[in-house]
């Protein structure tokens, strides 16, 4: 998924319909209303209604002519989210069975062989930069994220700070960003990585 | 929030780590829906998040287990009694100490309790000279040298000095009387290996029954070393 600036002519590509537009559109805003999403909503179903009903409204707006800024695209997107999901919450409280759902996993939207390479290579970094961790660094990463412990309990066990936390999650980021972009970059627009979502 | 704000907060590991309050949540994520760079650090590092809790669920693999496998920090002494340095130098040993109980031992047993012909030359302490005693020996071979200590001359004892050709001691010792006449040589063996031909010194000194050394005797000895 190549970097591209929101602008004007990528307002027009979209409105006017331009498939490939469309998809980078899709998947580059997906990912980042999925991250949103999770700390809001517990069911992927919810999540994926979500998801979808913001994309259907942006692009309901976009014919209409009502993005007026192109550059703030992505404000739009991240406002139109809000609105729905504020509607999502409303019509949960009516009806709760949404929320209710067991946890699921879902597919992904699509896995390309690409995408599979990537995944792999992704995998072989991540477990390399683990690899090259402190014993305790590990284990307080799989405590915090796997084993899903409460973060201050599992910072004093460990003796350290939120902040170290913090910084330890970041020097990871920074090792693994660049082979992430260059995968992102080579991937085709709308192929996800294969895995859970 | 700004890019330099949200990069400042590392609002990126704190929005993952679900440590910002709603507002400051909602004020990042208005400025992650427009700034590709923190888009793409949330994306990474949700990636990298995902895929790590894969990484940490696996058991370790046994390559791995065995790399992780601390090192003995250093090899200690014991390490020498380890079988396969230990059996072949044991071996050696016991070749080495047998050639020498067997076969150097013996010779040298021989040749010691064998009378031995060697140069040797005398040195008159009562006598002092200024001519050196010239001594011929061969290579590696040692000489002896004869001292002829003056009668009742008023001494409890006697010790002497050996001096190189460069003026260096090389050895001292006493000259013991208790066991002889008092006008008996005593022979000093000068050993032959590694000696270097030049003027050697002896001196003597008298000890008195008080403690006292007195220097009585100093000969210069040339030792020549024929080919």
């Amino acid at each position: 998924m190549e970097l591209q600036s929101f602008d004007e002519s990528y307002v027009d590509r979209l409105r006017a319909g331009d498939f490939r537009t469309q998809e980078h559109f899709v998947a580059y805003f997906s990912e980042l209303i999925q991250l949103k999403l999770r700390s809001r909503l517990n069911s992927p179903q919810a999540i994926e209604d979500v998801r979808q009903e913001t994309f259907t409204r942006v692009f309901v707006a976009l014919r209409g002519g009502k993005i007026r800024q192109p550059e703030r695209l992505g404000a739009f997107v991240n406002s139109m989210c809000n609105n729905v999901l504020l509607e999502h919450y409303r019509a949960s409280s009516r009806d709760s069975s949404l929320e209710d759902e067991e946890q699921q996993d879902f597919p992904a939207v699509s896995v390309d062989v690409l995408g599979a390479l990537a995944a792999k290579q992704m995998a072989d970094k991540i477990r390399e930069i683990l690899d090259e961790m402190p014993e305790r660094d590990r284990r307080l990463l799989k405590e915090v994220f796997l084993d899903e412990r409460e973060k201050d309990d599992v910072c004093r066990d460990f003796g350290v700070d939120r902040d170290y936390l913090r910084v330890l999650l970041h020097r990871a980021k920074q090792s693994f960003k660049s082979l992430y972009l260059k995968n992102m970059e080579a991937r085709p627009p709308g192929a996800v990585t294969a895995g859970k979502r | 929030m700004d890019h330099a704000e949200a990069v400042r907060q590392k609002a990126t590991e704190r929005y993952l780590l679900d440590e910002l309050d709603p507002d400051v949540r909602d004020q990042f994520e208005e400025h992650l829906f427009d700034c590709q760079d923190c888009a793409l650090d949330v994306r990474a590092a949700a990636m990298f998040v995902e895929q790590s809790k894969v990484v940490l669920a696996e058991p370790p693999a046994p390559a791995l287990a065995a790399q992780r496998t601390p090192a003995p920090a250093k090899a200690g002494w014991f390490s020498w009694f380890r079988p396969a340095f230990a059996v072949p130098v044991l071996a050696l040993l016991l070749a080495v100490i047998g050639y020498q109980n067997f076969v150097t031992y013996p010779n040298l047993m021989q040749a010691a309790n064998q009378p031995q012909v060697g140069p040797w030359a005398s040195v008159n302490v009562s006598t002092r000279g200024t001519a050196a005693t010239v001594i011929q020996t061969h290579a590696g071979e040692g000489f002896s040298l004869l001292v002829n200590l003056p009668p009742e001359d008023g001494f409890a004892s006697y010790a002497a000095d050996l001096y190189n050709p460069a003026q260096k001691l090389e050895w001292s010792g006493a000259i013991s009387t208790a066991t002889a006449a008092a006008d008996q040589a005593r022979q000093i063996y000068i050993p032959g290996r590694n000696r270097q031909p030049g003027t050697y010194t002896l001196v003597v000194h008298g000890i008195t029954a008080a403690g006292e050394s007195k220097e009585i005797s100093r000969h210069p000895i040339e030792l020549q070393i024929q080919k």
